[in-house]
């Protein structure tokens, strides 16, 4: 069953390889050149030299290319790896070819995950791990929330939600194409629910109270995680609002911004991580469920 | 001996609609069972029950012996099926389809499959996608000889093929099947790719199975009366009319028995496999199946 497993999905490897190496060797290079022009001590500053490699590095950064590219692809494998898995089988009619051979549809689902899923993973795992490095030449307290979907652990758990997702939709719906808009939908829908809407709130908030209105809190913590605007409030306490405090001068008397602190960065990332792998083995229990109960 | 297929009760629902029901019958072992109906009769899902593909709703399925939902492994190595349109893995070529075959199956047999293709001048290093379609079923059918079945269960294997494809597929497998015993249950719609190579038919219409015999006795048995006009007259004596046609100068009476001694002005024709099988379908109630056989399945 490798063998066949092997044969049937070693292009899909050949380009997931090609592209994994390809986001990997943009991220070490303008790691390389971030390290060699020295700019550690510029928080989240980009100063490359005027060389040749540092202007690449700059077209690279300004093209946003590695972090586009860590949060679109593991939709991109999900539907493009993870839903033919199984429907395109049941379009060709070849479930039928390989589940009278000698294996038992189960081995044949098991064999296919562990070979297509785990090496996926495991180029998702590299990349994640690169970007970590990559932000840590950002400057001396650079400021993980920024990039959270790029690294490494929820990047992992994103990319096996997205093949589980691929590969759910696709057993179910029986069909490539339509499989794979309901994946891309679907992911879309988790993800930016998950961090809109749940993840400021994995833990509770602090709050960052002060009287000096022009202060920024940007600069008081840098590695944080701001959520809202600054709200202002009056001396009796009521809140006037959160636009620019300009507007309330003379009534303002402090305010207040909630947030989530930078060493509270990789317990999120471990929260999140859980929720997308939980998903995701759902999602695989309820494949193997429909293969081998549902199919014929 | 065990018969490779045995059905009691045997009924499977998709949804509302029922696609077989209350099928029972027993396929004798080393026959060329030939499975006719036509389409949406419930020949494919049978097929499926057989090969483990589907749970039956009602009723069970055994094949030498053994329940395909709960012995299936087992029975895989055993039993080889042919799904309809052949599928195979067109990005593969023809030497990795057989390399599929001889990883997934513990009986395969590399030479016999490799020598047998190689009669049919079958390029090796040829993607199934480039292959006509003769030369796809031939791929096909090699493979599932390949595991040295028991049992082989073709869906309708000749469908698309052209007439001389078909005598092709056809006659390479007679000789196949010879050689060895295997027993064959192979779908149709086609009464003239049965004709050929079947020695059994089962025919099954609209979720039902209607006939089932041996097809020497079944022709033996099944003839056609033509006489004088007789609107109600009693049917004769020692058969079992099965349909009845008028014309304004003759009666037609297709009848399954022998009459001891024709009346005056009636004569007995025998009917083609075609006519027999076209006689049936036409009258769906109608039905023969070797009882004696049912009563040997075990409570």
């Amino acid at each position: 069953m490798s063998w066949v497993t092997w044969r049937q999905h070693r292009l899909e490897g050949a380009w997931s390889l090609a592209i994994g190496a390809a986001l990997a060797a943009a991220v070490i290079f303008v790691a390389y050149q971030l390290h060699a022009a020295s700019c550690g001590g510029q928080a989240n500053s980009y100063c490359f030299s005027n060389e040749l490699g540092g202007t690449i590095a700059q077209g690279i950064v300004r093209l946003n290319l590695y972090q586009y590219g860590l949060v679109v692809l593991p939709a991109l494998a999900g539907a493009f790896i993870g839903c033919p898995l199984v429907a395109r089988e049941v379009e060709n009619g070849t479930h039928r070819l390989a589940w009278t051979q000698g294996v038992t549809r189960l081995r044949w689902l098991a064999v296919k995950l562990v070979l297509v899923f785990v090496p996926l993973l495991a180029v998702a795992a590299v990349a994640g791990a690169l970007e970590v490095v990559l932000i840590n030449q950002l400057g001396t307290t650079p400021n993980h929330w920024a990039f959270f979907d790029q690294q490494a652990p929820v990047v992992v758990a994103a990319t096996l939600f997205a093949l589980a997702l691929g590969l759910a939709a696709g057993a179910v719906i029986g069909k490539s194409v339509p499989a794979m808009a309901v994946t891309l939908v679907a992911f879309v829908v988790v993800r930016v629910g998950l961090a809109e809407i749940a993840r400021p709130m994995y833990i509770a908030p602090l709050s960052y109270k002060s009287v000096d209105l022009n202060t920024q809190t940007g600069a008081v913590y840098p590695s944080a995680w701001w959520l809202d605007d600054p709200s202002y409030y009056d001396n009796a306490g009521h809140c006037l609002g959160t636009v620019t405090f300009n507007g309330y001068r003379g009534q303002a008397a402090y305010f207040v911004q909630h947030f989530q602190p930078g060493d509270r960065f990789w317990a999120f990332q471990s929260i999140e991580s859980a929720i997308l792998t939980i998903l995701a083995a759902a999602l695989i229990g309820f494949t193997i469920y429909w293969v081998t109960r549902r199919l014929s | 001996m065990i018969a490779p297929i045995q059905a009691t009760g045997l009924g499977k629902r998709f949804g509302r609609t029922w696609a077989l029901r209350d099928c029972s019958i027993r396929i004798p072992p080393g026959k060329i069972a030939g499975l006719v109906g036509p389409n949406g009769a419930g020949k494919s899902t049978f097929l499926h029950l057989v090969a483990g593909l589907l749970s039956p709703s009602t009723g069970e399925v055994t094949v030498f012996g053994r329940s395909p939902r709960s012995h299936l492994i087992q029975l895989l190595d055993r039993v080889a099926f042919v799904a309809q349109d052949t599928p195979l893995y067109s990005g593969f070529t023809v030497a990795d389809m057989l390399e599929l075959g001889r990883r997934l199956n513990s009986r395969w047999d590399q030479r016999s499959v490799e020598q047998r293709l190689r009669d049919l001048e079958i390029p090796f290093d040829r993607k199934i996608r480039n292959l006509s379609g003769g030369q796809r079923s031939q791929v096909a059918l090699g493979l599932a000889l390949g595991k040295r079945p028991e049992l082989l269960l073709l869906d309708e294997p000749v469908a698309r093929l052209d007439p001389l494809a078909r005598r092709e597929f056809m006659q390479g497998l007679t000789a196949s099947v010879a050689e060895d015993g295997i027993s064959v249950l192979l779908s149709s719609h086609v009464v003239g790719d049965i004709e050929r190579v079947c020695d059994y038919l089962v025919i099954i219409s609209q979720g039902r199975v209607q006939v089932a015999g041996d097809i020497d006795e079944l022709m033996g048995n099944h003839h056609l009366l033509l006489g004088p006009r007789t609107d109600d007259g009693p049917p004769p004596s020692g058969v079992e009319v099965i349909k009845t046609s008028h014309t304004e100068r003759q009666t037609s009476l297709w009848v399954r028995g022998r009459v001891a001694h024709l009346d005056d002005g009636w004569r007995e024709q025998p009917l083609s496999l075609e006519e027999l099988v076209i006689t049936y379908l036409s009258v769906p109630a109608a039905a023969a199946l070797p009882r004696p056989e049912l009563e040997e399945v075990p409570a």
